[in-house]
C-alpha cells in the first residue's frame, strides 16, 4: 500500500436532512494529496469547505463515498491527520507552551519531554520568548500560530487546515503564508490548505483545487509549476500572475453566482 | 477601593447612630433594639463563652459535609444535564421548578430519613446547596466553546480528558459562582434546620437566646454567623481572582 495516495477523497456527498435546510453542502467530490504535496481547495465563501474540512477531519460523517488515510478508510478523528481550525482555538486557560503541548499531555508524555517537543514547535512557528504567555496576551495572528504548533506537535502525517488566516489582516496574512512555505520546507509536511485567498493558494501550493458554489463540487484542479523553495519574491513574477489569472477567472463566476443568491 | 470606601464609611455611621437613637427613644419595646453597648457586649459575651465554639464546630462540620455532598451531587447532575440533551430535556425543567423552592418543606421527610440529629441538618444544607450547583454546572457545560471540544475531539481525547482538560477548566466561572451560591443556601438550610428542631448549633443557640429573651446575645450571635458568612464569601472571592488571575499573568 505504500503507493496509496495518504490522503483519498472519493466521490464524497453531504446533504444535509429538511430539518437542517435540506442542502447538499458538498457533492461527490473526489481527489487525492500524495505524500510530501501541498494542495489547496479554493472556493466562495459557503460552497462547503468547513464541511469537506470536517468530513476528512473524521468530526462530520459524508451522507455518501469514502475518506481513506493510508488505504485506511476514515470512521473517526484519526490520528494521521492533524486539524486547524478556522476560529481561533487555544485554551485561554493555559499558557503557550502548554497549548503546545496539550496533544503530547493527552498521549501522557511526561511534563520535561513534552516541554522539549513543544519547544522545538514553538520555535518554529516563531514564538520563542512567549512560551509562558497566555493567548490574552498575543496577537490573533500569534494566537493561530500557537494553534498551527499544537497540531503539529502531534506530528500528524497530514496537516489539515481551515482559513487558518481568514480572520487575520492582509500583512499578517503574508507573513504567515511566509511561515507555512517555510514549515513545509523543513518538515516536508503534507498539508491540504482550505482558503478563499487565490495569492495564498497559488504561492502555496503544488496543487489548488476549485469548487464550485452550491451544490460544492470539483470545478478544476490547477497544478502550480512554480519552482521550490518559494519566497515572497513569486508574488511578482509573471507565472505568479497568470495563475492567479486563471484561478480568478473560474472562480469569478462561482463568486458572483454566492453573492447573487446571498443577496436572495 | 478607596473611592467606595467614604460612601460605605458614611452608610454604616448613619446606621449606627440611627440604631442608637430608635434603641433609646424608647418608641419600641424595651429590648428588640437594644443599644449599640448592649450588641457590644453580647458580641464579646458570645466570643468568650467556650460553649459557642463547640456548638460552631458542630454547625461548621455539618455544613462541610453539606456541601461535599451537596456539592458532589450537584457537579455530577449539572455535568449529566449539560451534557445530554435527552437528560436536560427530561429533567432540567423540575430542577428549575424545585430550585427556588424553600427546602425547609422537605425538613419533616430529611427528619423520618436521617433522625432529629445533625443526620436530617446535614440533608437539608445538601438538599440546599445540590440545586443552584447542579443548575450552574449544566448552564456551564453548555457554555464551553465549542471550538474547543472539536479540538479535543481531533485529538482524540477521552472522556476523562475532555472532562478534567476541557471541560472543567473551561468552567471556571460558573464553577465558582455555583460554589458561592451553594454555599450560601447551604447555610440557610443548616442554620434554618438548627432552629427547628434541635438541641446543639449555631442555630439553636440564636433560638435559645430568643426563648429566653436575651436579645444582646441574639444581636452578637447573628452579627458573629454574618461575619462568618462574609469572611467565607470573601475568601471564595479571592481564590476565583487568583484562579482566573494566573491564567493572566505570566510567570515573567
Ligand atoms: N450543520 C449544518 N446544518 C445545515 N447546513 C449547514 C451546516 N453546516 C453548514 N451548512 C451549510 O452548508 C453550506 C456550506 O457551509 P460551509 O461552512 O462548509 O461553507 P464554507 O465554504 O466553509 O464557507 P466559509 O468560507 O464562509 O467558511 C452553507 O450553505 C451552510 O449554510
Ligand atoms: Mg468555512
Amino acid at each position: 500500500m505504500t503507493d496509496a495516495a495518504l490522503l483519498s477523497v472519493s466521490r464524497v456527498t453531504k446533504r444535509y436532512g429538511p430539518r437542517n435546510g435540506g442542502l447538499t453542502a458538498v457533492d461527490d467530490m473526489s481527489f487525492a494529496v500524495e505524500r510530501g504535496e501541498f494542495v489547496s481547495v479554493i472556493g466562495p465563501s459557503g460552497c462547503g469547505k468547513s464541511t469537506l474540512f470536517h468530513i476528512i477531519g473524521g468530526l462530520t460523517q459524508a451522507t455518501e463515498g469514502r475518506v481513506s488515510v493510508e488505504g485506511e478508510a476514515i470512521t473517526g478523528p484519526h490520528p494521521a491527520i492533524g486539524m486547524v481550525f478556522q476560529e481561533e482555538s487555544c485554551f485561554p486557560w493555559r499558557n503557550v507552551i502548554d497549548n503546545v503541548a496539550f496533544p503530547l499531555e493527552l498521549a501522557g508524555q511526561g511534563r520535561a519531554s513534552r516541554h522539549a517537543t513543544a519547544q522545538g514547535f514553538i520555535d518554529l512557528v516563531g514564538l520563542r520568548g512567549f512560551e509562558q504567555r497566555h493567548p490574552s496576551e498575543l496577537s490573533g495572528g500569534m494566537r493561530q500560530r500557537v494553534c498551527i504548533a499544537r497540531t503539529l506537535a502531534a506530528r500528524p502525517r497530514l496537516l489539515l487546515m481551515d482559513e487558518p488566516f481568514a480572520s487575520l489582516d492582509e500583512q499578517t496574512r503574508m507573513l504567515l503564508g511566509d511561515k507555512v512555505l517555510q514549515i513545509q520546507q523543513q518538515l516536508h509536511q503534507t498539508t491540504l490548505l482550505i482558503t478563499h485567498s487565490i495569492t495564498e493558494a497559488v504561492q502555496l501550493s503544488d496543487r489548488v483545487i476549485v469548487m464550485s458554489y452550491r451544490p460544492g463540487r470539483l470545478k478544476r484542479t490547477l497544478a502550480i509549476n512554480l519552482p521550490r523553495p518559494r519566497t515572497a519574491d513569486i508574488l511578482v513574477s509573471p507565472e505568479f500572475g497568470t495563475y492567479v489569472a486563471e484561478l480568478w477567472n473560474d472562480l469569478r463566476q462561482e463568486a458572483t453566482r454566492g453573492l447573487a443568491e446571498a443577496e436572495g | 477601593m478607596s473611592q467606595t470606601l467614604l460612601p460605605r464609611l458614611v452608610a454604616t455611621i448613619l446606621l449606627l447612630v440611627a440604631w442608637q437613637a430608635m434603641a433609646l427613644s424608647g418608641l419600641l419595646f424595651r429590648d428588640v433594639v437594644p443599644p449599640l453597648q448592649a450588641i457590644a457586649s453580647g458580641v464579646g459575651g458570645v466570643l468568650g463563652d467556650s460553649g459557642f465554639y463547640a456548638n460552631l464546630a458542630i454547625t461548621g462540620f455539618e455544613l462541610a459535609v453539606a456541601l461535599v455532598l451537596g456539592g458532589a451531587g450537584g457537579l455530577i447532575a449539572g455535568l449529566a444535564l449539560g451534557g445530554s440533551r435527552f437528560l436536560s430535556q427530561a429533567l432540567e425543567r423540575w430542577l428549575n421548578y424545585l430550585g427556588p423552592t424553600p427546602k425547609i418543606i422537605l425538613f419533616p421527610v430529611l427528619i423520618m430519613m436521617f433522625g432529629v440529629g445533625a443526620g436530617s441538618k446535614m440533608a437539608m444544607g445538601a438538599v440546599s446547596c445540590f440545586f443552584p450547583i447542579a443548575i450552574s454546572v449544566a448552564a456551564g457545560v453548555r457554555g464551553v466553546d465549542p471550538k474547543l471540544l472539536q479540538v479535543g475531539r481531533s485529538l482524540r481525547a477521552g472522556r476523562l480528558q475532555m472532562l478534567t482538560k476541557i471541560y472543567l477548566p473551561a468552567m471556571l466561572a460558573p464553577l465558582v459562582n455555583g460554589a458561592r451560591l451553594g454555599f450560601g443556601v447551604a447555610l440557610i438550610g443548616v442554620l434554618l434546620a438548627e432552629t427547628k428542631l434541635s438541641n446543639q448549633g449555631v442555630g439553636f443557640l440564636i433560638m435559645q437566646a430568643y426563648q429566653r429573651f436575651d436579645m444582646p446575645r441574639m444581636y452578637g450571635l447573628l452579627l458573629v454567623t454574618v461575619a462568618f458568612a462574609a469572611a467565607v464569601n470573601i475568601a471564595t472571592d479571592r481564590l476565583a481572582i487568583r484562579l482566573r488571575g494566573s491564567r493572566v499573568r505570566a510567570n515573567k
